[in-house]
Protein backbone atom coordinates (compact mmCIF):
# COMPACT_ATOMS: atom_id res chain seq x y z
CA UNK A 1 0.00 0.00 0.00
CA UNK A 2 2.49 2.65 1.03
CA UNK A 3 5.31 1.21 -1.84
CA UNK A 4 1.84 2.16 -4.25
CA UNK A 5 1.41 5.32 -3.03
CA UNK A 6 4.80 6.49 -3.70
CA UNK A 7 5.38 5.29 -6.88
CA UNK A 8 1.71 5.39 -8.94
CA UNK A 9 1.39 9.00 -9.41
CA UNK A 10 -2.40 8.42 -10.59
CA UNK A 11 -3.21 6.57 -6.63
CA UNK A 12 -1.65 9.78 -4.79
CA UNK A 13 -3.57 12.66 -6.96
CA UNK A 14 -7.27 10.19 -6.24
CA UNK A 15 -6.31 10.18 -2.74
CA UNK A 16 -5.44 14.11 -2.92
CA UNK A 17 -8.79 14.98 -4.44
CA UNK A 18 -10.29 11.88 -2.26
CA UNK A 19 -9.45 14.07 0.81
CA UNK A 20 -11.09 17.65 -0.21
CA UNK A 21 -14.48 16.09 -0.40
CA UNK A 22 -15.64 16.24 3.00
CA UNK A 23 -14.12 19.06 4.14
CA UNK A 24 -15.11 21.43 1.27
CA UNK A 25 -18.99 20.40 2.41
CA UNK A 26 -18.49 21.46 5.71
CA UNK A 27 -16.63 24.45 5.44
CA UNK A 28 -19.28 25.46 2.76
CA UNK A 29 -22.15 24.55 5.03
CA UNK A 30 -19.93 27.07 7.99
CA UNK A 31 -19.25 29.96 5.69
CA UNK A 32 -23.10 30.47 4.87
CA UNK A 33 -24.25 30.02 8.75
CA UNK A 34 -21.49 32.76 9.55
CA UNK A 35 -22.55 35.12 6.58
CA UNK A 36 -26.30 34.82 7.46
CA UNK A 37 -25.66 35.30 11.36
CA UNK A 38 -23.98 38.42 10.24
CA UNK A 39 -26.25 39.80 8.18
CA UNK A 40 -29.14 39.03 10.10
CA UNK A 41 -26.87 41.01 13.11
CA UNK A 42 -26.64 43.62 11.11
CA UNK A 43 -30.22 43.90 9.34
CA UNK A 44 -31.46 42.62 12.84
CA UNK A 45 -33.62 39.76 10.65
CA UNK A 46 -33.05 37.36 12.66
CA UNK A 47 -33.46 34.21 12.27
CA UNK A 48 -34.74 34.37 8.69
CA UNK A 49 -31.51 35.36 6.94
CA UNK A 50 -29.77 32.85 8.71
CA UNK A 51 -31.73 30.01 8.00
CA UNK A 52 -31.85 30.95 4.61
CA UNK A 53 -27.81 31.31 4.07
CA UNK A 54 -27.51 27.84 6.40
CA UNK A 55 -29.50 25.84 3.34
CA UNK A 56 -27.18 28.05 0.74
CA UNK A 57 -24.28 27.10 2.61
CA UNK A 58 -25.45 23.62 2.74
CA UNK A 59 -26.32 23.57 -1.33
CA UNK A 60 -23.19 24.99 -2.07
CA UNK A 61 -21.62 22.35 0.45
CA UNK A 62 -23.39 19.28 -2.02
CA UNK A 63 -22.82 21.16 -5.62
CA UNK A 64 -18.64 21.17 -4.87
CA UNK A 65 -19.20 17.73 -3.34
CA UNK A 66 -21.08 16.54 -6.45
CA UNK A 67 -18.69 18.31 -9.08
CA UNK A 68 -15.27 16.70 -7.23
CA UNK A 69 -16.66 13.19 -6.83
CA UNK A 70 -18.02 13.48 -10.93
CA UNK A 71 -14.17 14.75 -11.28
CA UNK A 72 -12.53 11.57 -9.79
CA UNK A 73 -15.35 9.32 -11.90
CA UNK A 74 -14.07 10.72 -14.57
CA UNK A 75 -10.72 10.02 -14.21
CA UNK A 76 -10.89 6.68 -12.84
CA UNK A 77 -13.23 6.35 -16.02
CA UNK A 78 -10.15 7.33 -18.39
CA UNK A 79 -7.57 5.08 -16.46
CA UNK A 80 -9.64 1.83 -16.98
CA UNK A 81 -9.76 3.10 -20.25
CA UNK A 82 -5.92 3.28 -20.80
CA UNK A 83 -5.39 0.00 -18.96
CA UNK A 84 -8.22 -1.68 -21.13
CA UNK A 85 -6.19 -0.66 -24.14
CA UNK A 86 -2.54 -1.87 -22.23
CA UNK A 87 -4.31 -5.18 -22.29
CA UNK A 88 -5.63 -5.26 -26.03
CA UNK A 89 -2.35 -4.86 -27.36
CA UNK A 90 0.13 -6.76 -25.33
CA UNK B 1 4.38 23.17 21.86
CA UNK B 2 3.10 20.77 19.88
CA UNK B 3 -0.44 20.34 20.45
CA UNK B 4 -0.47 21.85 23.36
CA UNK B 5 1.43 19.40 25.02
CA UNK B 6 4.99 20.39 26.73
CA UNK B 7 7.72 19.57 24.17
CA UNK B 8 11.14 18.69 25.60
CA UNK B 9 13.31 21.00 23.61
CA UNK B 10 13.02 23.67 20.87
CA UNK B 11 16.20 24.86 19.35
CA UNK B 12 14.67 27.47 17.20
CA UNK B 13 12.95 28.86 19.89
CA UNK B 14 16.20 28.58 22.72
CA UNK B 15 18.17 30.48 19.73
CA UNK B 16 15.77 33.25 19.15
CA UNK B 17 15.80 33.57 23.22
CA UNK B 18 18.77 33.77 22.87
CA UNK B 19 19.29 36.64 20.50
CA UNK B 20 16.17 38.63 22.36
CA UNK B 21 13.63 37.83 19.86
CA UNK B 22 11.34 35.68 22.13
CA UNK B 23 11.69 37.98 25.03
CA UNK B 24 7.31 38.18 27.20
CA UNK B 25 6.22 41.86 26.15
CA UNK B 26 5.53 43.29 29.37
CA UNK B 27 2.22 45.38 28.64
CA UNK B 28 0.43 42.12 26.96
CA UNK B 29 2.13 39.39 28.38
CA UNK B 30 2.92 37.46 25.82
CA UNK B 31 5.62 36.66 23.52
CA UNK B 32 7.14 39.08 21.16
CA UNK B 33 7.11 37.04 18.09
CA UNK B 34 5.21 33.79 17.80
CA UNK B 35 6.90 30.67 17.97
CA UNK B 36 4.80 30.12 14.37
CA UNK B 37 6.61 32.85 13.14
CA UNK B 38 9.98 32.09 13.77
CA UNK B 39 9.81 28.59 12.46
CA UNK B 40 7.96 30.19 9.08
CA UNK B 41 11.60 32.36 8.97
CA UNK B 42 12.93 29.02 9.81
CA UNK B 43 11.88 27.57 6.60
CA UNK B 44 12.66 30.17 4.40
CA UNK B 45 16.40 30.50 5.71
CA UNK B 46 16.75 26.91 4.83
CA UNK B 47 15.05 27.40 1.54
CA UNK B 48 17.04 30.47 0.64
CA UNK B 49 20.16 28.61 1.84
CA UNK B 50 19.47 25.48 -0.19
CA UNK B 51 18.52 27.87 -3.33
CA UNK B 52 21.62 29.51 -3.06
CA UNK B 53 24.03 26.25 -3.30
CA UNK B 54 21.66 24.83 -5.96
CA UNK B 55 22.71 27.96 -8.14
CA UNK B 56 26.03 28.89 -7.02
CA UNK B 57 27.94 26.59 -10.02
CA UNK B 58 25.03 26.08 -12.83
CA UNK B 59 26.07 23.64 -15.13
CA UNK B 60 24.42 22.16 -18.36
CA UNK B 61 25.06 18.81 -16.79
CA UNK B 62 23.40 18.92 -13.79
CA UNK B 63 24.67 17.38 -10.58
CA UNK B 64 24.05 17.00 -6.51
CA UNK B 65 21.34 19.55 -5.65
CA UNK B 66 20.53 21.35 -8.99
CA UNK B 67 19.78 17.90 -10.05
CA UNK B 68 17.73 17.71 -6.90
CA UNK B 69 16.15 21.12 -7.81
CA UNK B 70 15.60 20.37 -11.69
CA UNK B 71 13.58 17.19 -11.21
CA UNK B 72 11.35 18.97 -8.35
CA UNK B 73 10.86 22.40 -10.36
CA UNK B 74 10.57 20.47 -13.43
CA UNK B 75 7.95 18.12 -12.50
CA UNK B 76 5.99 20.53 -10.72
CA UNK B 77 6.10 22.61 -13.76
CA UNK B 78 5.24 19.98 -16.61
CA UNK B 79 2.31 19.53 -14.20
CA UNK B 80 1.21 22.76 -13.51
CA UNK B 81 1.16 23.04 -17.62
CA UNK B 82 -0.78 19.84 -18.16
CA UNK B 83 -3.29 20.71 -15.99
CA UNK B 84 -3.36 24.59 -16.58
CA UNK B 85 -1.90 25.06 -19.93
CA UNK B 86 0.56 27.56 -21.28
CA UNK B 87 -1.10 30.04 -19.00
CA UNK B 88 0.14 28.10 -16.42
CA UNK B 89 3.62 29.36 -16.42
CA UNK B 90 3.04 32.89 -15.50
CA UNK B 91 1.41 31.52 -12.29
CA UNK B 92 3.74 28.44 -11.63
CA UNK B 93 6.35 30.41 -9.82
CA UNK B 94 3.67 31.23 -6.76
CA UNK B 95 2.43 27.76 -6.94
CA UNK B 96 6.19 26.52 -6.74
CA UNK B 97 6.80 28.64 -3.69
CA UNK B 98 4.03 27.50 -2.39
CA UNK B 99 4.64 23.53 -2.37
CA UNK B 100 8.33 24.04 -1.26
CA UNK B 101 7.64 26.57 1.29
CA UNK B 102 4.45 24.16 3.05
CA UNK B 103 6.76 20.78 2.27
CA UNK B 104 9.36 22.38 4.29
CA UNK B 105 7.48 23.44 6.79
CA UNK B 106 5.92 20.09 7.38
CA UNK B 107 9.14 18.36 7.62
CA UNK B 108 11.25 19.98 9.74
CA UNK B 109 8.04 19.54 12.35
CA UNK B 110 9.36 15.89 11.81
CA UNK B 111 13.28 16.88 13.26
CA UNK B 112 13.61 16.13 16.78
CA UNK B 113 14.11 19.95 18.46
CA UNK B 114 12.06 21.77 15.99
CA UNK B 115 8.62 22.65 15.13
CA UNK B 116 6.14 23.13 12.26
CA UNK B 117 4.96 26.50 11.53
CA UNK B 118 2.01 25.04 9.46
CA UNK B 119 1.03 23.61 12.73
CA UNK B 120 -0.33 26.64 13.45
CA UNK B 121 -4.08 27.95 12.49
CA UNK B 122 -2.26 31.52 11.43
CA UNK B 123 0.35 30.71 9.26
CA UNK B 124 -2.11 28.05 7.30
CA UNK B 125 -4.75 31.40 7.09
CA UNK B 126 -2.11 33.38 5.82
CA UNK B 127 -1.32 31.45 2.73
CA UNK B 128 -5.13 30.27 2.19
CA UNK B 129 -5.73 33.86 2.14
CA UNK B 130 -3.01 34.47 -0.01
CA UNK B 131 -3.94 32.03 -2.43
CA UNK B 132 -7.79 33.14 -2.48
CA UNK B 133 -6.62 36.77 -2.96
CA UNK B 134 -4.43 35.75 -5.88
CA UNK B 135 -6.67 34.02 -7.59
CA UNK B 136 -9.53 36.29 -7.98
CA UNK B 137 -6.91 39.10 -9.05
CA UNK B 138 -5.81 36.72 -11.70
CA UNK B 139 -9.70 36.20 -12.44
CA UNK B 140 -10.13 40.48 -12.60
CA UNK B 141 -6.67 40.63 -14.82
CA UNK B 142 -7.81 38.41 -16.93
CA UNK B 143 -11.34 38.86 -17.47
CA UNK B 144 -12.18 42.67 -16.04
CA UNK B 145 -15.84 43.05 -14.76
CA UNK B 146 -16.62 39.76 -16.88
CA UNK B 147 -15.31 37.27 -14.21
CA UNK B 148 -18.76 37.95 -12.68
CA UNK B 149 -19.75 35.39 -15.26
CA UNK B 150 -17.26 32.89 -13.42
CA UNK B 151 -20.35 33.10 -9.90
CA UNK B 152 -23.31 32.92 -12.53
CA UNK B 153 -23.70 29.30 -13.30
CA UNK B 154 -24.97 27.77 -16.39
CA UNK B 155 -28.28 29.37 -17.17
CA UNK B 156 -29.44 33.03 -16.61
CA UNK B 157 -32.42 32.42 -14.85
CA UNK B 158 -30.60 30.23 -12.14
CA UNK B 159 -28.38 33.25 -11.39
CA UNK B 160 -30.32 34.81 -8.32
CA UNK B 161 -29.83 30.96 -6.74
CA UNK B 162 -26.21 30.45 -7.94
CA UNK B 163 -25.02 33.94 -7.35
CA UNK B 164 -25.03 33.71 -3.69
CA UNK B 165 -24.23 29.51 -3.72
CA UNK B 166 -20.72 30.33 -5.65
CA UNK B 167 -19.83 33.37 -3.35
CA UNK B 168 -20.46 30.80 -0.63
CA UNK B 169 -18.52 28.20 -2.22
CA UNK B 170 -15.72 30.73 -3.17
CA UNK B 171 -15.58 31.91 0.71
CA UNK B 172 -15.50 28.22 1.96
CA UNK B 173 -11.94 27.34 -0.13
CA UNK B 174 -9.52 29.35 2.11
CA UNK B 175 -11.32 27.89 5.21
CA UNK B 176 -11.38 24.47 3.93
CA UNK B 177 -7.79 24.63 2.84
CA UNK B 178 -6.76 26.41 6.11
CA UNK B 179 -8.24 23.52 8.61
CA UNK B 180 -7.05 20.65 6.07
CA UNK B 181 -3.68 21.24 6.58
CA UNK B 182 -3.34 22.72 10.26
CA UNK B 183 -5.76 19.77 10.77
CA UNK B 184 -3.63 16.85 9.54
CA UNK B 185 -0.19 18.69 10.47
CA UNK B 186 -1.25 19.51 13.87
CA UNK B 187 -2.58 15.85 14.38
CA UNK B 188 0.24 14.41 13.39
CA UNK B 189 2.65 16.41 16.14
CA UNK B 190 -0.06 15.15 19.16
CA UNK B 191 -0.13 11.77 17.62
CA UNK B 192 3.83 11.97 17.94
CA UNK B 193 4.28 13.44 21.07
CA UNK B 194 1.43 10.76 22.48
CA UNK B 195 3.64 7.99 20.97
CA UNK B 196 6.70 9.05 22.75
CA UNK B 197 5.34 9.27 25.71
CA UNK B 198 3.87 6.29 25.57
CA UNK B 199 7.22 4.10 24.04
CA UNK B 200 9.89 6.16 23.33
CA UNK B 201 11.85 5.92 20.20
CA UNK B 202 10.06 2.30 19.45
CA UNK B 203 6.88 3.58 19.33
CA UNK B 204 7.30 6.94 17.30
CA UNK B 205 9.89 5.44 14.83
CA UNK B 206 7.59 3.53 12.52
CA UNK B 207 5.38 6.33 12.46
CA UNK B 208 7.81 8.78 10.73
CA UNK B 209 7.53 7.10 7.91
CA UNK B 210 3.72 7.00 7.41
CA UNK B 211 4.00 11.31 8.52
CA UNK B 212 6.72 12.06 5.99
CA UNK B 213 4.49 11.05 3.40
CA UNK B 214 1.39 12.47 4.76
CA UNK B 215 3.15 15.32 5.08
CA UNK B 216 4.41 15.52 1.41
CA UNK B 217 0.67 14.70 0.37
CA UNK B 218 -0.55 17.40 2.38
CA UNK B 219 1.64 19.61 0.92
CA UNK B 220 1.03 18.60 -2.81
CA UNK B 221 -3.19 19.27 -1.81
CA UNK B 222 -2.48 22.22 -0.95
CA UNK B 223 -0.65 22.92 -4.48
CA UNK B 224 -2.96 21.15 -6.45
CA UNK B 225 -5.88 23.05 -5.00
CA UNK B 226 -3.94 26.16 -5.49
CA UNK B 227 -3.71 25.26 -8.75
CA UNK B 228 -7.19 24.01 -9.56
CA UNK B 229 -8.52 27.28 -7.83
CA UNK B 230 -5.61 29.41 -10.43
CA UNK B 231 -7.38 27.19 -13.20
CA UNK B 232 -11.15 27.66 -12.64
CA UNK B 233 -10.17 31.84 -12.47
CA UNK B 234 -8.14 31.71 -15.75
CA UNK B 235 -10.29 29.94 -17.83
CA UNK B 236 -13.23 31.01 -19.69
CA UNK B 237 -16.67 30.64 -17.56
CA UNK B 238 -18.79 28.14 -19.04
Amino acid sequence: MLGKLIKDKAVRESIASASVVGLNLVSATFVGLLIGWWLDRWLGTSPWLLLTFLILGIAAGFKNMVLEVRKIQKADAEEHQEHGQDDAKP
Amino acid sequence: MAGGLPHPVLLVDEAAKGVGLYKLNEVFHAQVIDSNVIYAWFAMVLLIILGMLATRKLAMVPSGLQNFFEVVVGGLESFVVENIGEKGRKVFPFLCALFLFIITGNLIGLVPGLDSPTNNVNTNAAMALTVFAYYNFWGIRMWGAGYIKHFMGPFWWLVPLMLPIEIISHLARPLSLTLRLFGNVRGEEIVLVLLFALAPVVGTFPMYFLFSLADCIQAFVFFMLAMIYLKGSLEHAH
